[in-house]
């Protein structure tokens, strides 16, 4: 167990006029025993990131330390870290048995019956041990991906790295086993890092959610905070489903006209002061349907059974809104809402830097107010406002 | 509107009745059933596999418990219609000797030599070719080789030599005063007797087979390399594997399958070795040291006309060949990759 530090790093593929940037410039620091999830969309260089944190990729630039030790420049067989990949990796033509106690096997200097005897535990934890004796192909995808931890537990490593372990499991298993994995973790205690590009999963998961695009950390934080104070547009609109609203508005004084007949007066003008448009943005669960407000065209009602998403047009905005289950307004219909203007987010049209996010006296969490975290160095916490904790390391990239 | 009965031609009911008789003369003839007609199409195939292959296997076997003394000349069957007659004779003239032949084999040293030529080619060769294959194969599949093609296709190439111009390269080679000996002795090597010593000679056919067939083993393995999903070694990484261990751990139980394949059919192929000893070495010199199975069956059967005892030969060659498969499956094949 330790403390995952990332200083700048940087991870090129091909060279001279192939390059691809996959990886620009991190710093990043994951907590002893912290949960860290990163996400992001396709090609972001979350993978990456993950495979130079376990050496299966060396960093161009950048350096890397476990606690105080530097692993740059050491292999991935020895930095001691375990890693769970998509499709399990198991090996086929190995028993679950010789599966589980092959890293021991190769790593340790531990006889035979030890090995066994740690084997049984692992899979007597995981509930696999009727399986001990199979080949993966004889197992479901639910037990091999039971296998594929249990190989990555026994290490007792410094860290596991996770890619995308649940992405090939159904629905009901992997809401299932995202809560065992979690589970498994707090009372492993050990430094975990989750990589996913859903962002639901990034959200229920994670400690901390490292939010990534185009190669680039964007914001690093607790799930309330990237999703109530994002740093962007970015991550305003990939944290939350449905996506937030966005759209562009003219500013005049306190007053944004938007699309159709959106129009609203500003009891804050701050965040505005000097620009000519803005992006607003507000979540669909904010949308407030009234009788006299701003007019939306029906589109479809998606009920939900404890809602209805209501898919509308705004002027030539598509909209999302989170509506009340009884509420059953029909397509071609038109309704009107109104919303708070504490959760009322503005953007820089330019940077799609946040001029203003969502201030309804809800107190995010923070990493520190996580119950159960012993493992966990009280430092500065990090709050809504404080983009980084730590001297060295800065969190956020603008 | 032209309706039934305003059709020009015979009366509708001449028509019906027309109609009927052809349908039931159509069920009285016999249609050939889909089967019939996919074997139709088969036929040709059949043919050629019973006339070439079937009938020969049969009849070698048949031919093992005879002695040949010459061409038949028996009557089978005799038509004679008057306008043309026909006769059959018998294939050969045969006498029967039960398992003679079998128990011959015993005690022909002639035989016995064949059989230590053929085995001392396959012990060195078998293993040395796929271990180079292997090699080679390996090499090839490391990301930080460049020009892979380039090599690939070089490696590959003497599979497209032909079998007696490739021989005949080899026994030029290999002579006394040939290319390899002048390059030995310049580099201040003593000459080997590559081609008239006991030793050397099977040496000699052992190098020529392996130059021959090492680059299609080679290109097999390699195949079955790029197969073995990235994954897994990074999964040994991971695990604490060294490159030795991945190789040992991922890549041989991998490969096993096509190791395998890569041994049967090597071990089938130098059993079956005759093109190269025949044309390096002529009829097996120096003193028989590299007659091999095939060719002294060759000389049995078409120089010395010994066809039973030849077929008698043939038979243990196939048995020999089928144990030492089964033995190679049965090692290495009980476990699925």
């Amino acid at each position: 167990m330790s403390r995952i530090t990332l200083y700048t790093v940087r991870k090129e593929f091909g060279s001279g006029g192939d390059k691809i940037l996959a990886v620009e410039d991190i710093d990043l620091e994951i907590r002893d025993g912290e949960f860290l999830v990163l996400v992001g969309p396709s090609g972001c260089g979350k993978t990456t990131t993950l495979r130079c944190i376990a050496g299966l990729e060396d960093v161009t630039s950048g350096r890397i330390t476990f606690g105080d030790r530097d692993v740059t420049g050491l292999r991935a067989r020895e930095r001691d870290v375990a890693m769970v990949f998509q499709n399990y990796a198991l090996y086929p033509h190995m028993d679950v048995r010789r599966n589980l106690g092959f890293g021991l096997k190769l790593s340790t200097k531990l006889p035979a019956a030890e090995i066994n005897q740690q084997v049984e535990d692992v899979a007597e934890m995981l509930g696999i041990e009727e399986l001990l004796g199979q080949k993966p192909k004889e197992l479901s995808g639910g037990q091999q991906q039971r296998v594929a931890l249990g190989r990555a537990i026994i290490r007792d490593p410094e860290a596991f790295l996770m890619d995308e372990p649940l992405s090939n499991l159904d629905a009901k298993l992997r809401s299932q086993m995202r809560t065992e994995l979690q589970t498994l973790q707090h009372e492993l205690d050990v430094t975990t890092v989750y990589v996913t590009h859903d962002q639901t999963e990034a959200m229920a998961m994670g400690d901390r959610i490292a939010v990534m695009n185009e190669g680039t950390l964007q914001q690093v934080g607790t799930a309330e905070e990237v999703y109530r104070d994002p740093v962007n547009e970015f991550v305003a609109d990939f944290i939350g489903s449905p996506s937030i609203n966005v759209f562009d508005a003219t500013v005049d004084g306190a007053r944004l006209d938007g699309p159709g007949d959106f129009s609203y007066h500003l009891s804050e003008t701050d965040p505005v002061d000097g620009l000519r448009t803005v992006r607003v943005g507000i979540r669909p669960e904010d949308i407030q349907l009234v009788d006299d407000g701003i007019e939306l065209g029906v589109n479809v009602l998606e009920p939900m059974g404890n809602e209805n998403f209501l898919y509308a047009t705004l002027g030539e905005q598509e909209a999302t809104a989170r509506i009340d289950p009884t509420n059953r307004p029909q397509p071609g219909e038109s309704v009107s809402f109104a919303f708070d203007e504490a959760a009322l987010y503005l953007f820089d049209p330019e940077t799609g830097a946040s001029l203003k996010t969502k201030r309804d006296g809800v107190v995010p969490t923070t990493p520190d107010s996580i119950p159960n975290r012993e493992g966990v160095e009280s430092t500065t916490g990090t709050g809504p406002d404080t983009g980084s904790n730590d001297d060295q390391i800065e969190e956020t990239v603008e | 509107m032209a309706t039934r009965d305003s059709l020009p031609g015979p009366d509708p009911s001449v028509r019906d009745r027309l109609r009927f008789a052809r349908q039931s003369v159509g069920e009285l003839v016999p249609t050939p059933g889909e089967g019939i007609v996919g074997y139709v199409f088969l036929l040709p195939a059949f043919v050629l596999f019973g006339v070439f292959l079937a009938f020969p296997i049969i009849y070698t076997f048949y031919l093992s418990f005879f002695r040949f003394n010459g061409v038949g000349n028996d009557t089978l069957l005799w038509i004679d219609t008057g306008f043309f007659s026909y006769r059959l004779t018998s294939i050969a003239d045969l006498e029967f000797v039960g398992l003679a032949n079998y128990t011959t084999m015993f005690s022909d040293s002639l035989f016995h030599q064949a059989l230590f030529n053929t085995t001392f080619i396959l012990v060195v060769q078998v293993p040395l070719m796929v271990a180079l294959a292997l090699l080679f194969a390996v090499a090839l599949d490391a990301s930080f080789v460049r020009l892979r093609g380039v090599f690939r296709t070089v490696l590959a190439l003497p599979v497209s030599a032909n079998l007696v111009a490739y021989s005949t390269v080899f026994l030029l080679m290999m002579q006394d005063a040939g290319l390899v000996n002048y390059i030995l002795t310049s580099l201040g090597l003593p000459a080997i007797p590559w081609l008239t010593s006991s030793f050397w000679s099977r040496i000699t056919i052992v190098g020529a087979v392996t130059w021959r067939w090492t680059g299609y083993n080679m290109i097999i393995l390699l195949a079955g390399l790029q197969n073995i999903p990235q994954q897994l070694y990074e999964a040994a990484e991971i695990d604490g594997a060294t490159r030795i261990q991945k190789f040992r751990y991922v890549t041989v139980p991998q490969l096993r399958p096509v190791l395998l394949f890569v041994f049967v059919t090597s071990t089938i192929g130098t059993f079956k070795l005759f093109s190269e000893p025949v044309i390096i070495n002529g009829g097996g010199a120096p003193l028989d040291s590299t007659i091999t199975i095939v060719q002294y069956i060759y000389q049995a059967a078409f120089i010395d006309f010994r066809l039973g005892y030849a077929s008698a030969l043939t038979y243990v060659l196939i048995a020999i060949v089928s144990v030492l498969s089964a033995i190679q499956l049965n090692v290495g094949g009980d476990s699925d990759a």
